[in-house]
């Protein structure tokens, strides 16, 4: 399903970033950081509105979707849907999608929320290693290849 | 139960290992700095998970009561008794039986040794809210023996 997910952290440094597919446009790693830190703008303007909509107090029904943490589809470009979710520590999870592949088109709202928030608990997992100091890199093998099947497994 | 048992039980084994003469450098003031940390860590770690299935918090105050509630009924099984704050980042918390507290008679008794068994709770609120991207200052006072307060002062820059 997705090509290429990432996890960036608190100060918009990329934690963990990885792809698979056979889309070479996609396999290398340049294009996909690209990819990635084009939808880190759409997400804070999204996480602002956020915030101001909240500071209004304005009793709607739509508050509570809005502190949902999957914020749903980022930005879209001719080839790529970018999706985002956001945790209450401030990590970003960000899954990207081809929009060329017949696979890719029709990919449901939910199967992409079930997978970022697989992501967040696969991400929990590994922040409790004790060999993973906060802010760093996440290089743990076990994670990268539990994410790779989560990309994989069409959710 | 017996998993409460053996945290309460390592927990104490950590301070008595962190209060061995080596590891204060011969002075007399003890040094817990390391049992804190060693709670924060664990807080900062614990918050991943605690805050998995939760809404976005909407403020400060709402991250207070998310420590008063659930954070504090998942690790010491009970809620904090009593929450004050003075609107300007800090927050007073109040438990009137602290689980680490009850075991000592209570009253006067070991009032003076009282202050080791906080450090580590300090660190672990400390570590949660620093995962929050809250910073702050966490200090504890005792005052009769089964209830404690948990000082919280955000530093704001």
């Amino acid at each position: 399903m997705a090509v290429c997910v990432a996890v960036i952290g608190k100060d918009n440094s990329p934690l963990y970033i990885g792809g698979i597919g056979n889309d070479t446009s996609t396999d290398n790693e340049l294009s996909r950081q690209w990819l990635v830190h084009t939808a880190l703008d759409a997400l804070e303007e999204r996480l602002a509105t956020t915030n101001a909509n909240n500071a209004t107090a304005s009793a709607n029904a739509a508050r509570t979707d809005l502190r949902d943490l999957y914020l749903g589809l980022l930005y879209s470009t001719d080839t790529h849907k970018i999706y985002g979710y956001v945790t209450n520590t401030k990590i970003k999870l960000v899954l990207v999608t081809s929009s060329t592949s017949p696979s890719g088109s029709n990919i449901r709202d939910a199967e992409v929320r079930t997978a970022l928030r697989r992501l967040h608990a696969l991400y929990a997992d590994a922040i409790c290693n004790p060999f993973h100091l906060p802010g760093d890199q996440i290089i743990s093998q076990k994670f990268d290849k539990q994410v790779k099947s989560l990309m994989l497994n069409n959710v | 139960m017996a998993d409460d048992i053996v945290f309460e039980l390592l927990h104490s084994e950590i301070i008595n290992y962190a209060l061995e003469p080596k590891n204060t450098n011969g002075s007399k003031e003890v040094d817990l700095s390391v049992v804190e940390y060693i709670g924060f860590a664990a807080g900062y770690k614990i918050m991943e998970r605690l805050t998995r299935e939760w809404p976005r918090f909407k403020d400060e105050l709402d991250t207070m009561k998310f420590i008063c509630t659930d954070f504090w009924t998942c690790i010491y099984k009970k809620q904090i008794d009593n929450l004050r704050t003075n609107h300007q980042g800090v927050y007073v918390l109040q438990d009137n039986a602290f689980r680490f507290l009850t075991n000592f008679s209570n009253g006067h008794q070991y009032l003076e040794y009282a202050p080791r068994y906080v450090a580590y709770t300090c660190g672990l609120i400390r570590g949660g809210l620093a995962n929050l991207c809250i910073n702050s200052i966490v200090t504890a006072e005792v005052q009769s023996m089964p209830s404690c307060k948990f000082h919280i002062h955000v530093q704001r820059t």
